[in-house]
């Protein structure tokens, strides 16, 4: 039995070529089906549990258009074409600009392919050119991600950071894999005070079986030592965790228990399903996918219900099935206190959520503060609740990446995380990385190697 | 009585997106219950209406001073071992003085305390403006932002 549930398009594996593709529901799953001319049929498990994929559309962001595109002219073929251009749907809520693509490790898996084929280093004019492209196309505050390859191989990664927020960018992230951050706190220190705002560290797993996989080598105890370090600087923390049913599904529950242990320098962990592009293993079956609703379940059990399915909602910024977040506070008795449920149904509001994603974090933590002035506390008030939640709280959030075989540009025009190039374009995130089988991407190799250095 | 509307009520309203129409029905249906606190010619009145609990404060000509609201729903004072502080409004129903005391108040599931006047007689409580629109906002703050 078997119910078409929505058209859109996608790409054949293969080519790359635009092809049209069908949502299928099956056996309470839900699946992408397309067919290339040329190279055949593709099927792909995108969700599990056909009501509750259904159900989520009532979280839709009222489709608003980014305030200036680069990309003006007739007859745009999505996603050929992107830059974005007056079909998108949504405005960008956080920028990743990419400083580098070499890396101090060579993992097995690595969505950027860093340290292949050519190296990619932009001057400090490239760079400010780039953040330009971001003031220029995105309104404030302006959130930016920095990223690579690994951005703290650069020495001069302090002055760039510098020269963002003099420039007028809101909030800056670094993407790091923390290697050096464990070995060289000073330079940590120095990115503090250049004025980076938090890191996004990946963390796959407890174990260094797990980092064999994922990296090709130990790394527990730089991981350990990074944020061991991040603490003595007061540097606030988003653990980034591989999620795949072959390398660590089995450890959420205890990444879970470490990030609770090591709050408030941990804000945060983000779960990020393997996606199957750039450097990948293998070529991905549907049992070696973990769709956003095996990671809600997964959470559930292995928290043995602290957290349930139901405490995850979508953002309502990009596309409902692309991404969940929650919000919990740590309790007295070390227990989270889930904020979040989807019990309090959708929020009223969905228009202009990128403006309001963007303000979120600095706006929440100051009307608190506000609210708080001269207000005393004392155990089980409501004063001394607000008091933990605003410094003893864990956002758990996800957001799978879409590859060759399970990307529809029906979720790429509603994407609010842009990579922005070199040559003044902003790109969803996977639409940029995403490549064929034979390693050919459209956007992420044909930009930056042309900007490519020697050496 | 029927309610009128200071300069500073309604610029204060508007800020809170209180209706005219639901504080006048606290005034409405305080006057006519009874149950409102008063000083030195200033009454308080609530009234749940809906989801929210609405406050007007009014003098005695009905006119409206200010007003607030919040989400949180009140429930029973807390006993405490301490002399209680005596506050400036008497419960006009009861003829009691009222007394600063705390109050159970709950919210998305989630119960803790907070400062409230309570009469001593009818138990009956009310927030305070600066708490329901500092604390109480706050609180119910973290919960709505987080849903967006």
């Amino acid at each position: 039995m078997s119910e078409l549930i929505g058209e859109t398009e996608s790409l054949c594996p293969e080519c790359l070529k635009v092809i049209p593709a069908k949502k299928i529901a099956e056996n309470d799953n839900v699946y992408l089906e397309k067919t290339c001319p040329e190279h055949g049929s593709y099927k792909v498990l995108i969700w599990r549990g056909v009501a509750d994929y259904k159900n989520l559309s009532s979280y839709a962001p009222v489709p608003s258009k980014p305030g200036k595109v680069a990309v003006k002219k007739e007859d745009i073929v999505c996603p050929l074409d992107c830059g974005l251009c007056e079909e998108h749907r949504q405005h960008t809520c956080l920028v990743v600009l990419e400083v580098t693509n070499d890396c101090n490790l060579k993992c097995p898996i690595c969505f950027a392919s860093a340290n292949e084929r050519y190296h990619f280093n932009p001057t400090m004019d490239e760079i400010r050119k780039m953040y330009q492209t971001a003031i220029d196309h995105v309104d404030d505050p302006i959130c930016v991600q920095l990223s690579g390859g690994e951005p703290t191989i650069r020495d001069d990664l302090p002055e760039i950071v510098r020269m963002g927020k003099e420039m007028g960018i809101s909030f800056i992230e670094v993407n790091t894999n923390g290697y050096r951050l464990a070995n060289d706190i000073e330079y940590l220190r120095k990115l503090k005070e250049a004025g980076v705002d938090s890191l996004y560290f990946s963390f796959d797993g407890l174990t260094d079986d797990v980092y064999m996989k994922t990296c090709g080598r130990n790394m527990l105890d730089f991981k350990l030592k990074a944020i061991e370090n991040c603490r003595e600087v007061d540097m606030g923390v988003t653990l980034v965790t591989i999620v795949s049913p072959d390398i660590n599904q089995d450890q959420i529950g205890d990444l879970i228990k470490f990030a609770k242990k090591n709050i408030p320098t941990v804000k945060g962990i983000h779960f990020q399903p393997l996606s199957y592009f750039g450097r990948f293993p293998i070529i991905p079956k549907d049992e070696n996918r973990t769709v956003l609703p095996d990671l809600l379940k997964e959470i559930e059990r292995q928290t043995k219900g602290e957290l349930t399915v139901d405490n995850f909602i979508p953002t309502s910024c990009t596309n409902v099935h692309c991404d969940v977040k929650s919000m919990s506070v740590l309790m007295e008795d070390g227990s989270l206190f889930p904020l979040t449920h989807r019990a309090m149904g959708p929020p009223k509001d969905t228009c202009c959520i990128a403006t309001k994603t963007r303000q979120e974090i600095s706006d929440l933590w100051r009307y608190i503060d506000e609210g708080m002035d001269g207000q005393e506390g004392g155990e089980g008030t409501w004063a001394d609740f607000i008091q933990r939640a605003r410094t003893n709280y864990l956002t758990i959030s996800s957001m799978p990446f879409q590859d060759v075989w399970n990307v529809e540009t029906e979720r790429l025009k509603g994407c609010c995380i842009h990579t922005v190039t070199p040559d003044g374009r902003l790109i969803p995130f996977c639409l940029f990385n995403i490549n064929s089988v034979h390693g050919k991407t459209l956007y992420r190799h044909e930009i930056l190697e042309k900007y490519a250095t020697k050496g | 009585m029927e309610a009128k509307f200071s300069a500073n009520a309604k610029d204060v309203m508007g800020k809170r997106g209180l209706k005219e129409a639901d504080i006048a029905d606290v005034v409405a249906s305080a006057e006519s219950s009874n149950r409102k606190l008063s000083k030195n010619g200033t009454n308080l009145a609530k009234k749940r209406i809906g989801e929210v609990t609405m406050y007007a404060v009014y003098d005695n000509n009905g006119e409206v001073q200010s007003a607030y609201s919040h989400r949180m729903v009140l429930g029973e004072p807390v006993k405490t071992t301490d002399e209680p502080d005596i506050s400036e409004w008497t419960c006009v129903h009861c003829n009691e003085k009222a007394i600063i005391s705390s109050a159970n108040m709950s919210y998305l599931g989630v119960t803790r305390t907070g400062p409230a006047l309570v009469c001593p007689k009818c138990g009956d409580v009310w927030i305070e403006e600066y708490l329901a629109t500092m604390t109480i906002a706050a609180a119910e703050g973290l919960f709505e932002k987080k849903k967006a």
